[in-house]
C-alpha cells in the first residue's frame, strides 16, 4: 500500500463526509461493482428460488441473509482501486471464492445482525485479523465513526425498502390497462397463494435488483468510513505531505549538487535550441481549408445533439383513481360530528367571508400594484389611440405654420420680396408649401420631420406635381438655408408660377 | 500529485476523487464548499418530517374542538406546513431548515450565494418529482448518482446542500521552543506540520515518532529528537500568541 498511490484525497473529515466519499467511491466504479455484484448474487438467488419455490418468504430470507458473503466481493474491488489497481471484472470474479474463506461463518452467523458490518468488514477482509486482536482493533476503531457506521445502515434498511416498495409501484404504474383491471391488490392479498407464487418470485427478483444498485454503495461507504477512520488515527494525511516534503528537499540538494558540478564543467557550445525547421509554405485555398477544419473543431464549435420528448396524440382523460384523497382518519371524524355544534357555525361564516375577501383584496392589490405593467402589455391594442389627438405642430424647421400668419398671396407676396430679401421670399414659399400640406393635405408632419421626411411623405400622396413642386421648392430651399446660395431669377419666376397653377387654381375651383 | 507518481496497469484519471465542490469568486478567492450527500441530509428530512407530524398532531387535536372551522383552519394549516414549512425556514434562516440545523447542513445556490425565494420554492415545489413513484425513489437514486449528491428538484433550482462551517476549538500545541528552518515551506506543508503539534493527542505515541523521523534526515537531527523539532518548528509557524 502507497498512500501517495490513493486516488482519493486523503485528509481527516467528519463521519457523513468520509460516507460522501464512499458514495462518490461507488460512483467511480459503477458499473464494475454493479456488474459484478449481478454475476455473483443474481445466479444464487435464482438457485434459491428454484430450490424454495413454494416458499417465496424464505427464498427472500435467504437470500438476505448471505448479504455478507456477496459484500466481500465489492469491499475487495474497492480495496484494490483505491490504491490504483482496478481489478477487471474477470479477475474479481475469480477471487470471489478466495475471499470467502476468512470468518464466512462468524459473519453469517453471530455478526450478521450487527449494524456496524460495513465499517469493521474491512478489519477482517483486508487486515485478516482475527479473536482477541481483531477484538482489540474494533475497540480502538470504533471509538468514533461507528455510530455513522449505525446510521448508514439503519438509512440503508430504509432505502431500500423504499428503492423496493418503488420499483413495485412502478411496475405496476407500467402495467397495460387491460391487465390492471383484472388486478385487485386486496384481491391479490386474499387469493391462495399457489396462484400467485411466480409473483412473490417477482417481487423477491426486485429486491435482488435492489440491493445490485445499493450494496456496492453501502460498501463503499463502510470502507471509506473505514479509511476515514485510520486517516485520523494514523495521520496519513500528514505523512503524505511529510514524505513529499523529504522528497522535495533531497531532490533540492541534488539539484545544487548539479548545479556546483555544471558550474566546473565548461559550457557546451550550443545551448540554445535550433531554429524551427521551416514548414511547407501554404497556398491561400489550403490555409482557408484548414482554418475552416479548425474553425468546425471544440473551442470554436461545439456541437451538441439534444434529444427531445414530445407530446404524442393525447390519450384522452387521464385516469383518476378513487381512494386516493386524503382523508380524516375515521375516529377523527366521528368525534368532530359530536362536537359539530351551531356555535362556531357563525364564527366559520365570518371566517369564510374574511378568507374570501382577503382572496378577493389580494387579486386588487395585485393588480394595482403592477398597473403600469399591465397596462404596457394588457392594452397594447389600443395604444394607436393618441395619434388622433396629435397636435398638429405650430412650428416646423423653426418656421412659423399657423394660417394666420401667412399672407393670402403667398406668390404675390414672394414676388415682391424675390428683389430685397430672397431668404425671406423662399421662406415664405416653403412655409406655403409646409402650411398647405398640414392643413389641406392633412400630412401628419411632426416636429422633428426633416426636409427629406417631409418629401417622403409627399410622395405617398401619389401626386406627380405636387411632388416636382415640393421637390424643386426643397431644393432651392436647402441651397439657401444651408448653402447661402440664392435660386438664380429664372428659377424665382418658375417657382412662383407653380405656385399659382398648384395651389391657386385649386383655391379657385 | 498523481501525474508525477507511476501508474500501473490500467492508469487512473487525473484528479484524485474528493466531496469537496471549489468555486472561483471574480475576485479569485477560491471558496471550497462541502456538498453533503444522501445520507445526513435523509435523516435532517426524517428530522423535519417528524417535527411537522408533531405540530400538525398538536393543532389538529387543539382545533378538533372547534367544529367545522376546525376543519377548516386544519385543512389551511396542513397547506402551510407542508408547502411552506421547508421554503420559509430555508429562505429566512439562512437555507437551515431545523433539521439541516440539526444536521449542521444549509443549503446555498451553485455560486454559493444565500438561496432565494425562487430557487426554493422551485426546489421544494419539485419535492414531488423526487417522491415518484414511491419514497423518493427518484430523488435517492439521483442524489447516489450526482457528482455533487443534488437530487431532481436541486437540479431544477440550481442549488446545493452543504454541510455549515462549524466554529472551531482553538488548539492546543505542546510546548517547545520556537524555531525556524533555513528553507521555506509551501503552505500545505506548514499547515502539515501544525497539524503534526495539534494532534499530537490523537496520535499514538510509536506513530508520532515514526511520522517526525520521515523528516529526520532534512531536519539534520538524530530521529529521537524529530518530535521536539518539529514541535519547535509549529511553534516557530504560529508565531508569538
Amino acid at each position: 500500500m502507497r498512500l501517495s498511490d490513493a486516488s482519493v484525497v486523503i485528509r481527516p473529515r467528519s463521519s457523513w463526509e468520509a460516507m460522501d466519499l464512499g458514495v462518490l467511491l461507488a460512483r467511480k466504479h459503477r458499473v464494475l461493482l454493479m456488474s459484478s455484484w449481478a454475476l455473483v448474487s443474481l445466479p444464487i438467488f435464482i438457485l434459491i428460488s428454484v430450490v424454495l419455490w413454494d416458499y417465496p418468504s424464505v427464498a427472500v430470507l435467504v437470500f438476505w441473509w448471505l448479504k455478507p458473503a456477496f459484500e466481500r466481493l465489492p469491499l475487495y474491488i474497492l480495496s484494490k482501486a483505491l490504491f490504483g489497481q482496478t481489478p477487471t471484472l474477470k479477475q474479481a470474479l475469480r477471487q470471489w471464492p478466495h475471499l470467502l474463506k476468512g470468518q464466512l461463518l462468524a459473519s453469517l452467523t453471530w455478526r450478521r445482525f450487527s449494524l456496524s458490518r460495513s465499517f469493521t468488514m474491512p478489519v477482517v477482509q483486508l487486515e485478516g485479523l482475527a479473536g482477541l486482536a481483531r477484538q482489540q482493533r474494533l475497540g480502538i476503531l470504533q471509538q468514533r465513526n461507528a455510530g455513522a457506521a449505525r446510521w448508514l445502515t439503519l438509512i440503508g434498511i430504509h432505502l431500500e425498502t423504499a428503492l423496493w416498495v418503488g420499483l413495485m409501484a412502478l411496475f405496476y404504474l407500467f402495467l397495460p390497462q387491460q391487465v390492471e383491471l383484472d388486478w385487485d391488490w386486496q384481491q391479490l392479498a386474499l387469493a391462495s397463494s399457489q396462484d400467485w407464487l411466480w409473483l412473490e418470485h417477482l417481487s423477491n427478483a426486485f429486491y435482488a435488483l435492489i440491493l445490485v444498485f445499493w450494496e456496492p454503495i453501502y460498501v463503499a461507504c463502510g470502507f471509506s468510513l473505514y479509511l476515514n477512520r485510520r486517516t485520523v488515527l494514523e495521520a496519513w494525511d500528514l505523512e503524505l505531505v511529510f514524505r513529499r516534503l523529504r522528497q522535495r528537499l533531497e531532490a533540492a540538494v541534488a539539484v545544487l549538487l548539479l548545479a556546483v558540478g555544471l558550474l566546473v564543467i565548461a559550457p557546451t557550445p550550443q545551448a540554445m535550441a535550433n531554429p524551427p525547421v521551416d514548414s511547407k509554405p501554404l497556398s491561400t485555398p489550403q490555409a482557408s481549408q484548414s482554418i475552416k477544419h479548425l474553425l468546425e473543431q471544440p473551442p470554436f464549435k461545439n456541437p451538441e445533439t439534444v434529444t427531445r420528448y414530445r407530446f404524442g396524440e393525447d390519450q384522452g382523460a387521464n385516469k383518476t383513481k378513487p381512494g386516493a384523497d386524503a382523508k380524516l382518519p375515521a375516529w377523527l371524524e366521528s368525534f368532530l360530528d359530536n362536537l359539530n355544534s351551531d356555535t362556531f357555525k357563525s364564527l366559520a361564516l365570518v371566517m369564510e367571508v374574511l378568507l374570501w375577501g382577503l382572496l378577493i383584496a389580494g387579486i386588487t392589490l395585485l393588480a394595482w400594484r403592477y398597473r403600469d405593467w399591465l397596462q404596457a402589455f394588457v392594452s397594447r391594442r389600443r395604444a394607436p389611440r393618441p395619434k388622433a389627438e396629435q397636435p398638429v405642430p405650430s412650428q416646423l424647421f423653426g418656421l412659423d405654420m399657423g394660417v394666420a400668419t401667412l399672407p393670402t398671396d403667398i406668390a404675390g407676396a414672394a414676388e415682391q420680396l424675390w428683389a430685397t430679401k430672397p431668404r425671406e421670399a423662399l421662406g415664405l414659399l416653403y412655409r406655403g408649401l409646409l402650411s398647405r400640406l398640414l392643413h389641406d393635405f392633412n400630412l401628419p408632419l411632426k416636429n422633428a420631420d426633416t426636409e427629406g421626411q417631409v418629401l417622403e411623405r409627399v410622395r405617398h400622396l401619389q401626386q406627380p406635381q405636387l411632388l416636382a413642386f415640393s421637390d424643386d421648392l426643397t431644393r432651392h430651399w436647402q441651397n439657401l438655408a444651408y448653402g447661402h446660395r440664392v435660386p438664380p431669377a429664372l428659377a424665382q419666376q418658375q417657382l412662383c408660377a407653380d405656385w399659382r397653377s398648384l395651389f391657386d387654381s385649386e383655391a379657385a375651383r | 500529485m498523481p501525474s508525477h507518481t507511476a501508474l500501473p496497469g490500467n492508469a487512473m484519471p487525473t484528479a484524485p476523487l474528493d466531496t469537496r465542490y471549489q468555486i472561483e469568486t471574480p475576485e479569485g478567492i477560491d471558496l471550497p464548499l462541502r456538498p453533503a450527500g444522501l445520507m445526513p441530509r435523509a435523516l435532517a428530512f426524517g428530522f423535519d418530517l417528524g417535527l411537522r407530524g408533531l405540530i400538525l398532531g398538536i393543532l389538529f387535536i387543539a382545533l378538533a374542538f372547534l367544529g367545522n372551522l376546525g376543519i377548516g383552519l386544519g385543512s389551511i394549516l396542513l397547506f402551510f406546513v407542508s408547502w411552506w414549512y421547508m421554503v420559509l425556514f430555508e429562505v429566512l434562516n439562512q437555507g437551515c431548515s431545523p433539521g439541516k440545523q440539526v444536521m449542521g447542513l444549509r443549503v446555498v445556490q451553485d455560486d454559493g450565494t444565500p438561496i432565494g425565494w425562487s430557487a426554493s420554492l422551485i426546489r421544494n415545489l419539485l419535492r414531488f418529482v423526487d417522491m415518484l413513484p414511491f419514497g423518493y425513489f427518484l430523488g435517492a437514486i439521483s442524489c447516489l448518482q450526482h457528482p455533487h449528491f443534488k437530487r431532481l428538484g436541486d437540479i431544477a433550482a440550481g442549488t446545493l446542500v452543504v454541510y455549515r462551517e462549524q466554529p472551531l476549538a482553538r488548539p492546543q500545541l505542546p510546548l517547545a521552543p520556537a524555531l525556524r528552518l533555513p528553507f521555506a515551506l509551501e503552505l500545505n506543508e506548514q499547515r502539515a506540520i501544525l497539524g503534526f503539534a495539534e494532534r499530537q493527542g490523537e496520535l499514538s505515541a510509536e506513530r508520532t515518532h515514526e511520522l517526525a523521523a520521515i523528516l529526520a534526515t532534512p531536519l539534520q537531527v538524530s530521529p529521537a529528537r524529530a518530535v521536539e523539532q518539529l514541535n519547535g518548528v509549529a511553534r516557530g509557524l504560529l508565531g508569538p500568541t
